[in-house]
């Protein structure tokens, strides 16, 4: 049995990945599925990183800084994107990732290609549980809040949304900061965890991770997307004993959840051979329409009980 | 100074035109089938490794590696095509992307597995020479990469230009439901349409692994997001848009390490990308709506 010091680190990804997939999900829920994640997860890191190494801030105000600029360019990011088509939303999202990435690459104040380096190890895993827990909540709340509703209406039909009086400027602008928020705290506490950035971090790859995540435990309900985060980030560890076949392990089991369960692990109502024979239990008869939609209604943990009508 | 121009212009047409062919290949899957293939790059890879595994020794070597690139990347599309795509189809793009990242991500690491994490080196295919082209030296096994890539790149245009199933995959590509009503079988298409891409891909591999002289399990990573980049840029309304953009992409980035830094060069495609997207965000010349 590995000592806890093995688990330990494997356990602090997972809380850091569960809080950046947090803020994805908040992102996203307003239809801005971003390409940038890791990003602004960078942005967030390196800002902090400059913060208590260079400038010798104490780590609290370098993590809400984090916070800050994470917002900022999430910002900046729901502006540029406000008008674009979904499919153009995502690849512009991606390019921004790819150049703050080649940015980073080349400015040296940030160590350029040798990456950050000479970072003091702040994060410790009560912190870790704190930010997973706060992001958490964040989500929970923001779920069941009016702006939620807001920016599921602007993500199924901006056109009706915005007919309807919802301020489609102003919820994915909010959307977009808050999650970027969320993400750049994950990002600060990594980089005081990891004690080196590299510029490679911030690129593409690593951002559609999250975007896996997300898909992989799936998008109906918050706890899709802790269930992707969690179960992807430890998965390869918990495969180590398979060694060398572990990455097409992991491969293999995203093609398979693609395939088989196309809207993501968790669902609101059991589909397929679940719902056969269990549907009745877990679906119970409940007013249909827009009663079953309102605020108040607030998933109920594993996602497994929901609302009885999706429309 | 003159001759170091048309030295990096000849050098950047070069790599630009297997961009090309990569570019094109990821294009076809993603007008035809609106299928985003990250296994794309990964089949290049595949038959760059096939091309090594059955590379013969004698002057029909070369050939032989070439039908053995396609072949090997044609029967890894195929499977890929039966088990993911043919499934995704109509489903959101981006699960596509995942369910073929998937792929990739087997691809990479089963072929890691077999040939191991680092380089290989490719077999002796054609002789170390230089040619010179008026002010331009460029090796013999570029000319020979330069001549087979264009060549792909003239055949899958006339494919789709002059054949009666390269109308039917444009047809599909501007609108699948009308053009199913009018019988064209669009699985078929669909199918060909890959086993085409895929075989292209296995025979610019292997002229590549011979040019560079190396194969390497990852190798599709280098080419995969220029490739998806140029498709972008160009936008898909004209398959021949993606190979002009491929091709210039090449040159900018030559020109790029030539006279600024090589590390800025892969920055080119993404500044490029983000410019082109701001201004015209169906891509230079146009694209089909999606």
């Amino acid at each position: 049995m590995p000592s806890f010091a093995y688990f330990e680190p494997i356990l602090i990804f997972t809380l850091l990945n569960v809080t950046m997939a947090m803020g994805l999900y908040i992102t996203a829920l307003s239809g801005q599925l971003s390409m940038a994640t890791a990003a602004i997860a960078g942005v967030g890191a390196y800002l902090s990183a400059i913060l208590t190494a260079k400038w010798g801030w104490p780590f609290l105000p370098a993590i809400v800084c984090a916070a800050a600029i994470g917002a900022v360019v999430g910002t900046l990011l729901a502006l540029v994107t406000l008008r674009m088509r979904d499919f153009i939303l995502k690849l512009t999202t991606l390019a921004f990732g790819e150049a703050l990435s080649v940015l980073a690459f080349n400015w040296e104040y940030i160590g350029g290609a040798n990456s950050f380096t000479g970072i003091t190890l702040y994060t410790t895993l009560p912190q870790c549980v704190l930010a997973a827990l706060l992001a958490l909540y964040v989500a929970w709340r923001f779920d069941g809040s009016r702006l939620g509703f807001a920016a599921r209406a602007v993500r199924d039909d901006p056109l009706a949304a915005g007919a309807m009086g919802v301020p489609l400027m102003r919820v994915r602008v909010i959307t977009f900061a808050l999650g970027s928020a969320l993400v750049g705290i994950g990002g600060a506490l990594q980089a005081h965890y990891l004690l080196v950035i590299s510029p490679n971090e911030l690129g593409f790859f690593v951002s559609l991770n999250f975007v896996i995540f997300l898909l992989f435990g799936g998008l109906q309900t918050l706890w899709g997307p802790v269930l992707g985060a969690a179960l992807l980030t430890a998965l390869p560890e918990l495969l180590r004993f398979t060694s060398q076949y572990r990455l097409i392990l992991y491969g293999l089991i995203i093609v398979l959840v693609v395939l088989v369960r196309p809207e993501g692990v968790l669902t609101r109502k059991p589909t397929g051979q679940a719902r056969r024979l269990f549907g009745r239990i877990l679906v119970p008869e409940r007013p249909v329409g827009a009663l079953a939609e309102r605020p108040t209604d607030r998933p109920l943990p594993l996602g497994l009980v929901q609302r009885s009508a999706e429309r | 100074m003159m001759p170091l121009l048309l030295q990096q212009i000849a050098n950047g047409l070069v790599i630009g035109s297997t961009y090309a062919v990569v570019a094109l290949g990821f294009s076809l899957a993603f007008t035809v089938l609106r299928v985003i293939n990250f296994a794309h790059p990964d089949i290049f890879m595949v038959g760059m490794f096939a091309g090594l595994v059955l590379a013969v020794p004698g002057p029909w070597g070369f050939v032989v590696a070439l039908g053995a690139g396609a072949l090997g990347a044609a029967a890894v599309g195929y499977a890929l095509e039966r088990t993911v795509i043919s499934p995704l189809r109509g489903r959101d793009v981006l699960m596509t992307l995942i369910g073929t990242l998937g792929v990739a991500i087997m691809l990479e690491n089963g072929m890691a597995l077999i040939a191991g994490p680092d380089p290989v080196s490719y077999p002796n295919l054609l002789p170390r020479e230089f040619v010179d082209i008026g002010p331009v030296t460029l090796t013999l096994r570029q000319v020979v990469n330069f001549a087979i890539c264009l060549a792909l790149l003239v055949l899958v245009s006339l494919y789709v230009r002059a054949t009666k199933f390269g109308r039917a995959t444009r047809a599909i590509a501007e609108r699948p439901d009308v053009a199913a009503a009018f019988g064209v079988d669009v699985g078929r298409v669909c199918q060909a349409t890959i086993l085409i891409a895929s075989a292209m891909a296995g025979v610019a591999a292997v002229s590549v692994g011979a040019m560079y002289g190396s194969a390497h399990a990852f190798v599709g990573l280098l080419y995969g997001l220029k490739a998806f980049t140029c498709m972008l840029v160009a936008g898909n309304r004209y398959f021949e848009g993606v190979m002009v953009v491929a091709l210039g992409l090449g040159i900018i980035e030559a020109l790029v390490t030539g006279y600024l830094s090589s590390s800025l060069r892969d920055a080119v495609a993404f500044f490029v990308l983000i410019g082109v997207l701001l201004f015209r965000p169906n891509g230079l010349f146009g694209s089909y709506a999606t």
